[in-house]
């Protein structure tokens, strides 16, 4: 399943987000993070767009994710964070 | 004696020699080869920038684009989609572990912003800096900013809005749906001003130029001398310029 939502971090930046999902299991297959936010390094984001995949889109499981990633790959977010990113994947849920 | 740091010209060009341009100076302040350097420049045709998280589709209206002889290029610097067309950019690149230059990002943000302050403050325009990269005067923005580090130096550079033509902007950007698009126009028509619009007159280039120029001197207390590219960065840049002008990087996300 195809879907994108478009969020508006309070305080932060406007965040894209286009995800493909499996509507079975509800894991990511795909996902891109999109927004006029910063992230340091840049290259980051793609390495946590392959590491979301085959993550369930569940609040929990997803903030875990995002935030051992960040840790993990050592990436600074401005205007964005761990929590801004969960929610705008959720959204993409109806 | 204050310290020498080179000032660049380079004059307007396209947006691809642009962001080229940039990142060669990026590149060989990296590898020591030159000092800290403030670049201020134009571009000709107009164009509009993208952050680099920043989906190109979903921002750009290409065929537009075309129709009004609008490049468009994605830069390596996060932030917001850009229309540049009167306007003065500036690009300052400064290694990371310069004296001057703070670890924090927000920091040195706000530092290199209040070069932009300074400069403004030249042209009798009072500002001040609004976070995350924004400089704004009456409320309104005048000036957005976008910094980048890489192999241990720092890049920034933003835009100094000379005057700006809203309803051709929107023509550019897509925006989610035609319902909207006056309301949008509307809003950004309050958010954002102009020298021309502040002073109530054009200012010509060379004096945006010169103030900046008193600007960068004045925040980081150095003495700005003018230069000209290296010839490894010429080389450089024409490389990175085939990149930026690429499909594959522009249509990346």
């Amino acid at each position: 399943m195809r879907s994108q939502s478009v969020y508006k971090v309070p305080n932060g930046k406007l965040l894209k987000i286009f995800l493909e999902y499996d509507k079975k299991n509800d894991r990511i297959r795909e996902i891109r993070i999109t927004g006029d936010f910063f992230a340091y390094p840049e290259e980051s984001i793609e390495q946590m767009e392959n590491a979301l995949k085959n993550t369930i889109v569940e609040h929990e499981q997803l903030l875990d994710k995002i935030r051992s990633i960040i840790t993990e790959y050592n990436i600074q977010f401005i205007g964005v964070d761990a929590e801004g990113l969960t929610h705008g994947i959720l959204m993409c849920k109806p | 004696m204050n310290e020498q740091w080179r000032l660049l010209q380079t004059g307007a060009n396209s947006a691809y020699a642009n962001m080229a341009i940039d990142k060669a100076m990026l590149v060989a302040n990296s590898e020591g080869k030159v000092p800290p350097t403030v670049r201020l420049y134009g571009w000709v045709p107009p164009a509009i920038s993208i952050g680099y998280f920043q989906s190109l589709v979903e921002e750009i209206d290409v065929v537009a684009c075309k129709n009004f002889g609008v490049d468009y290029v994605r830069r390596i610097t996060g932030g917001g989609a850009v229309f540049h067309d009167k306007e003065l950019t500036y690009s300052i690149v400064i290694s990371e572990s310069h004296p001057k230059m703070p670890v924090n990002i927000m920091k040195s943000y706000g530092l290199i912003c209040g070069a932009i302050i300074n400069g403004l403050n030249h042209l009798g325009i009072k500002s001040e800096y609004a976070p995350i990269n924004d400089i704004v005067t009456g409320g309104k923005k005048i000036s957005g900013n976008a910094q980048t580090r890489k192999f241990g130096t720092v890049l920034q550079h933003g835009t100094i809005i000379m005057d700006v033509d809203v309803d051709l902007m929107f023509s550019l950007l897509k925006v989610p749906s035609e319902k909207i698009k006056d309301k949008l126009i509307k809003d950004v028509k309050q958010r954002v001003t102009s020298i021309k619009h502040i002073l109530g007159k054009e200012l010509n280039f060379d004096d945006v130029a010169f103030a900046m120029k008193q600007g960068f001197e004045q925040e980081f207390d150095v003495e700005l001398i003018e230069g000209s590219l290296t010839k490894e960065e010429m080389v450089l840049a024409k490389k990175f310029e085939k990149d930026f002008s690429s499909k594959d990087w522009n249509h990346k996300r």
